[in-house]
């Protein structure tokens, strides 16, 4: 989120599309419905009439599928009526920053487009510089070649019928909801864009949240209380472990994993080919280095390149993730895998493959609360053949939340602390405590190695108390940071060096331990304005609540509106003030050069409406993998950048066979694949049955009545369920032809107090084009009674 | 008797959460019971004697050509004239000063003649085995938390709440945010009421819902039989000074049944009286 | 840092006096049922903050816990986000202690084989670190296309969207810094 839940009852518009957060993130909808309540507007965008939708002033139904389409037709409408902001757009958006000659758009392709690699040069989407290597810029907006003219022309293309040919929304709706909406284009006025896996789980996932920001640049609404583009995350430490490294790409704060090509070869190349000329990122290098003398200590020196060779790399344009991961395993080219709290059995895409997968492993280990259907796989239940699977299997139990102390981040990025209220049940152990003991054990095994290959496991920093339970505080002093030297604690990330006279293992969380001590465990719940909690636990980066918020004032540095006054320039203190930390350096008068690059993390500072992802510098709309229609707005069907992975895995229907379009979502009284929550009774009585909800149209069609047994079939597996025959599903109809379209949660599987079958057994194994997030939201099936 | 704070359940502002629910569990101890798919998302079927509090969900078609789905946290209403109090013939149903009608399980024989004498479907029959095995049954039901009351906190229900749906407060306080309210939602629900019937003299939980009563399942204008309030307000106590305990019974049976052959022919419909 | 929590006192009933509390039966025991009756549950229970395990909103949570058990969970009213709501899920937190279907006990399934076997903590801690060593020993590769590169591509880490920020940053510095994995996945990709 760029803003906090709090910041939710500031909005004079929240428009909720791919989320559902009155179902799966109920609380928000106590500072939603805060806003209502002084005359604020809930705009519902969803495949089906949700908990949300109730609640909400306008509901728009779109079929799965279809968001670029609903807002690249915003897009064209705020901009044919000119209701976007346009002092914001010119001074903090690259709105008037020319193109190069290069880009061209034709027929749903971008310029440079490689079809035997599915992929572009983006190098090619660049802009027009000057002799000095300075961005030529039209602040008219009115240069044909300007990003402004070129967005214009773009969404030219997406009027409202065509739009709603596509999407299915019902005209007057969908005219309304641009009206509300665009209403937040007011100078002064906020709107705020609620999405989450709703928006991701697509081909076209990363546009779709572009496409977001894109519209909320347009009206003003980023770094706005009450605005910004909110990810809704779903796990209370989702935030957290993205934060710190879990994923294959990324270290701690963001930064890269390095690769095995030449030029990263040497640390220096490294930093060389990574760090950005300009914008803050130019710091990257003392984050890089602080990190490694966090993993390596005294073993990191300038000598040895601060331990960089130690560092695992990545085969440059390998794709190591969840899915490629799995295709990987199926392969047989994984011997090992160790899972905390995961179930992909259950959560996983093509998930019956994904389990065919487990089997392929010689070992593997379970850390977790209750037995899963992943950690349980090989059993007759899973409809395995034991014998059959050689895997050696581990469960260790974990302890819960409670029963051991630590902190998590929240979707608004405060990192909150949790102390123990118990002993942890029976034989069970903190993770911690788990992961700690593995370490000892590992570094033991090593510890007489003199092989050249070992060095990394032996070189690692293991310095956290005698013991088998390791010392929290130890280590949450050496995620801040310290001065190698005195051993204080570094106060904010600015601090730290790249000559290896600071440690700290995550430069975003680097002043959340001062020599103050641990600030996540604060609990002072004042109000310091406008919903700031400001000594309430603590945000990263650098404690600030709302990002972008230099954005809230005008370019002279006064606030669009006084009611929304979170930060603002002090012309006498010569200071950024407010009830808020500035997301800006704290003396950069407005007046001064960069005084306007409201984004200043960006290498321009400026907001990019254009900006080159793998799909282009424009979301363009494409349909899904599986759908019952063709692309309107041009001859390319999918999204030209999305990688096929291994075939096996990822059997395609064809509409012909399997003509409804399917969805699979989450419901308040469970969690994710249920692990935690089906074996709970107070929440498996709340929600007992799997069941599959469809319209009462196609019901009639299908020959089935409420509370029947019915069976879904894709490309890919069958389930049986419920049928729940609702009002609150419409058939679509699209200019092509009438779309019947099916959702289903997916939290159902064979272990449990309440059981059902997988939902994830029908859905595709191919996934965005970026980040490669699967397309569980929009699939090809059929259902018949059973 | 009026209640000086009184609970406020205003549907419009529910969201379908269901925190109400499992609150309820949480708080009283209560355990789970599994019921059969439903045919929507709603959990059970009705109020148990295990599961005092449900979230019901209605899909409704408005005249306007719109859809609305209506939630309704339902549970006791604790009526001020409450069916299941003049029902009872051990004097084990009574109010206490918070207007929370509850049931003193030394005293409750088990007979159901609450259960009858309910017109929302609230109370039932648990039962329960003592240690030689043997069976036997008390009533049970929402106690409006009364022991959190007693401690000055808010029914477990309430406390859960994220939307305002469910308030605890002063009486006056909450039937002039039930008045306010009631003018700000009628423009998307041109039906919305406040429900208080005052044919039982008012409950203690006070709705503002947001279609006619019948939508909810609820009857329009609930009243209890006179020949209920005669019964136990005037024939009980001295008959049973006269003829004894278990005679009363019988003739307090009696008077059940009928007022049972009322209440059932009268489900959700606007026609009684 | 102290954990201060307050118990929010709701109402100004003044001079209310505990009058006829109805005794009301509750449970399945008799015996639980009549102790349970005659007490406040959480009377003179100091309760431990805790930020809900479920969504990423971050309500807290006052535990209440006696007897080495968990006998009430609710809402913290201090909290700025939840003010002492909660949702279904936070609010039957309480049942993630004590549910009976926790595993308390590490276990192990032999290849091949059809159960599970109770297991000692340093028994299976042992076990699956000479695997990890195992693993890692025979596919390491130190080179490629010679660059240094140290890492093993045949074992994979999963998961971690509930683990707490101290966990994740050992996790990611052991599998990563330490093990050299290169398969490092969690939920955000899912």
């Amino acid at each position: 989120m760029t803003n906090h839940w709090n910041d939710l009852q500031h909005t004079d518009c929240a428009m909720i599309i791919g989320a559902n957060p009155a179902e799966n993130h109920p609380i928000s909808f106590k500072w939603l419905l805060k806003a209502k309540g002084k005359g604020g507007k809930i705009i519902s965008v969803d495949p089906r009439y949700t908990r949300t939708s109730q609640q909400a002033d306008i509901y728009g139904s779109l079929r799965s599928g279809s968001d670029i389409a609903f807002m690249g037709g915003l897009i064209n409408y705020m901009l044919e009526k000119e209701l976007y902001h346009k002092e914001y757009v010119i001074a903090y958006t690259n709105a008037s920053f020319i193109v190069d000659e290069k880009y061209s758009f034709e027929d749903g392709l971008f310029n440079s487009y490689d079809e035997a690699k599915r992929s572009y040069d983006k190098t090619s989407w660049a802009f027009k510089k000057d002799e000095e290597g300075k961005i030529l810029k039209d602040l008219t907006l009115e240069d044909p070649r300007c990003v402004f003219q070129l967005m214009k022309k773009h969404y030219s293309r997406y009027d409202v019928e065509t739009v709603i040919g596509v999407t299915g929304t019902d005209k007057k709706t969908y005219l309304e909801i641009a009206k509300t909406f665009g209403a937040t284009g007011k100078p002064g006025k906020s709107g705020t864009i609620l999405y989450a896996m709703g928006a991701t789980q697509h081909t076209v996932g990363t546009q779709n949240v572009r496409i977001y920001a894109m519209l909320q640049l347009l009206l003003g609404n980023v770094g706005m209380p009450g605005g910004g583009v909110n990810a809704l995350r779903g796990e209370s430490n989702v935030q957290g472990s993205t934060d710190f490294g879990l994923l294959y790409h990324n270290v701690n704060g963001y930064m890269e994993v390095p690769t095995a090509s030449p030029e990263e070869a040497t640390y220096k190349g490294f930093l060389e080919k990574n760090t950005p000329k300009s914008g803050y990122w130019r710091n990257k290098p003392k984050f890089y280095t602080s990190m490694l003398k966090a993993y390596y200590g005294n073993n990191a020196t300038a000598q040895n390149e601060f331990g960089y060779q130690y560092m695992p790399k990545l085969t440059p344009k390998k794709d190591y993730s969840h899915m490629r991961l799995f295709d990987a395993m199926y392969a047989g080219e994984l011997e090992g895998l160790l899972m905390f709290g995961t179930n992909p059995v259950v959560g996983g895409p093509n998930a019956g493959k994904e389990k065919e997968a487990l089997s392929k492993l010689k070992w593997m280990v379970a850390v977790d609360l209750w037995e899963t259907e992943t950690s349980a796989f090989w059993q007759e239940g899973a409809g395995s053949k034991p014998a059959d699977i050689q895997t050696e299997v581990f469960f260790l139990p974990a302890c819960a939340s409670f029963e051991k102390e630590g902190s998590i981040t929240n979707s608004g990025r405060w990192m909150q602390y949790r102390w123990q209220a118990i002993q942890p049940k029976g034989e069970s152990k903190a993770d911690l405590e788990i992961i700690h003991l593995l370490a000892l054990r590992l570094k033991e095994l090593y510890q007489n190695s003199t092989k050249p290959a070992d060095t990394p496991i032996k070189a690692m920093s293991w310095d956290y108390g005698h013991g088998n339970h390791p010392d929290i505080d130890l280590v949450c002093r050496e995620i801040n940071g310290y001065d190698m030297n005195t051993k204080k604690q570094i106060s904010l990330f600015a601090n730290l060096k790249d000559d290896g006279s600071t440690c700290s293992g995550n430069w975003i969380y680097c002043g959340f331990y001062t020599e103050e001590g641990n600030l996540s465990k604060r609990r002072d719940h004042t109000d310091e304005g406008m919903g700031n909690f400001l000594n309430w636990s603590w945000a990263w980066p650098a404690n600030r609540r709302i990002l972008g918020n230099r954005a809230s004032c005008n370019p002279s540095g006064q606030p669009w509106s006084k009611d929304k006054t979170v930060v603002y320039w002090d012309a006498a203190k010569r200071l950024w003030v407010g009830n808020d930390v500035a997301d800006f350096p704290k003396d950069r008068a407005p007046d001064i050069e960069g005084g306007t690059d409201a984004f200043f993390m960006l290498p321009t500072g400026k907001g990019g409406l254009f900006a080159g992802v793998n799909e282009g510098p424009f979301p363009e709309h494409y349909e899904p993998y599986e759908n019952p229609v063709s692309n309107v707005f041009s001859n390319i069907q999918l999204n030209p950048a999305v990688k096929y992975g291994l075939e096996e895995m990822n059997a395609k229907g064809e509409a012909k066979d399997f003509p409804i379009v399917a969805t699979t979502y989450r419901i308040s009284e469970h969690w994710q694949s249920g692990a935690m929550t089906r074996n709970q009774p107070w929440l498996s009585e709340l929600a007992s049955h799997m069941f599959i909800e469809m319209s009462e149209e196609l019901a009639k069609e299908k020959g089935i009545k409420n509370k029947d047994k019915v069976i879904v079939t894709s490309a890919r597996g069958k389930v049986e369920a419920y049928a729940l025959v609702t009002k609150r599903f419409k058939p679509h109809k699209l200019k092509e032809k009438t779309v019947h379209q099916i959702g289903m949660p997916w939290h159902f599987g064979y272990k449990g107090i309440v059981t059902g079958e997988t939902a994830n057994r029908l859905t595709p194994h191919i996934g965005d084009a970026n980040t490669t997030i699967p397309e569980y939201k929009a699939f090809l099936c059929d259902v018949r009674r059973a | 008797m009026a209640a000086e704070y009184l609970k406020f359940v205003d549907v419009t502002k529910c969201d379908g959460c269901r925190a109400c629910m499992v609150a309820c569990k949480n708080w009283n101890d209560l355990p789970p019971e599994y019921e059969e798919f439903q045919g929507s998302i709603q959990s059970h079927e009705q109020l148990t004697a295990h599961t005092w509090n449900v979230l019901t969900f209605n899909e409704q078609e408005t005249t306007n050509g719109g859809f609305e789905w209506l939630f309704r946290h339902q549970s006791c209403l604790h009526c001020v004239q409450a069916g299941c109090e003049k029902a009872c013939p051990e004097d084990a149903i009574s109010h206490t000063k918070f207007g929370s009608v509850v049931v003193d399980a030394d005293k409750c024989v088990g007979c159901g003649y609450c259960v009858q004498g309910c017109q929302f479907n609230v109370i039932s029959l648990a039962t329960y085995k003592d240690k030689r095995g043997k069976e036997y049954r008390k009533a049970q039901k929402c106690t409006l938390c009364t022991d959190r009351l007693e401690q000055g906190l808010q029914p477990a229900c309430v406390t859960a709440c994220h939307t305002d749906c469910l308030i605890y407060d002063e009486r006056e306080a909450v039937l002039s945010e039930a008045n306010s309210r009631l003018l700000q939602v009628k423009d998307r629900f041109p039906n919305a009421n406040i429900y208080n019937p005052q044919g039982i003299k008012g409950t203690t939980t006070v709705y503002l819902l947001a279609d006619k009563p019948s939508v909810y399942g609820l009857p329009e204008n609930p009243k209890v039989a006179l020949s209920q309030v005669v019964w136990k307000d005037y024939a009980q106590p001295i008959g049973k000074a006269m003829l004894g305990v278990t005679t009363m019974a019988v003739i307090g049976a009696v008077i059940s049944n009928s007022i049972a052959k009322v209440k059932n022919g009268d489900k959700g419909v606007d026609h009684h009286e | 840092m102290e954990m201060n929590v307050t118990r929010r006192q709701f109402l100004k009933l003044s001079g209310a006096v505990a009058a006829t509390l109805a005794v009301v039966e509750l449970g399945f025991n008799e015996n639980e049922a009549k102790a349970k009756a005659n007490s406040f549950k959480i009377a003179g229970l100091k309760p431990t903050p805790t930020i809900c395990p479920y969504c990423a909103v971050g309500c807290g949570i006052l535990v209440y816990s006696k007897d080495n058990t968990v006998v009430y969970t609710e809402g913290d009213p201090d909290h700025p986000i939840n003010e002492g709501a909660l949702c279904s899920k936070g609010t039957t937190v309480r049942q993630v202690y004590t549910s009976d279907r926790r595993q308390e006990k590490p276990m192990y399934r032999a290849a091949g084989s059809s159960k599970w076997e109770e297991v000692e903590w340093d028994w299976a801690l042992d076990k699956v670190a000479q695997k990890m060593k195992e693993t890692r020993d025979r596919t390491f590769q130190t080179m490629e296309n010679g660059v240094t590169v140290n890492k093993t591509e045949a074992i994979a880490c999963m998961g971690g969207a509930a683990l707490d920020n101290e966990e994740t940053y050992l996790l990611s510095k052991l599998m990563r810094a330490g093990m050299g994995l290169t398969y490092i996945e969690h939920q955000a990709r899912i």
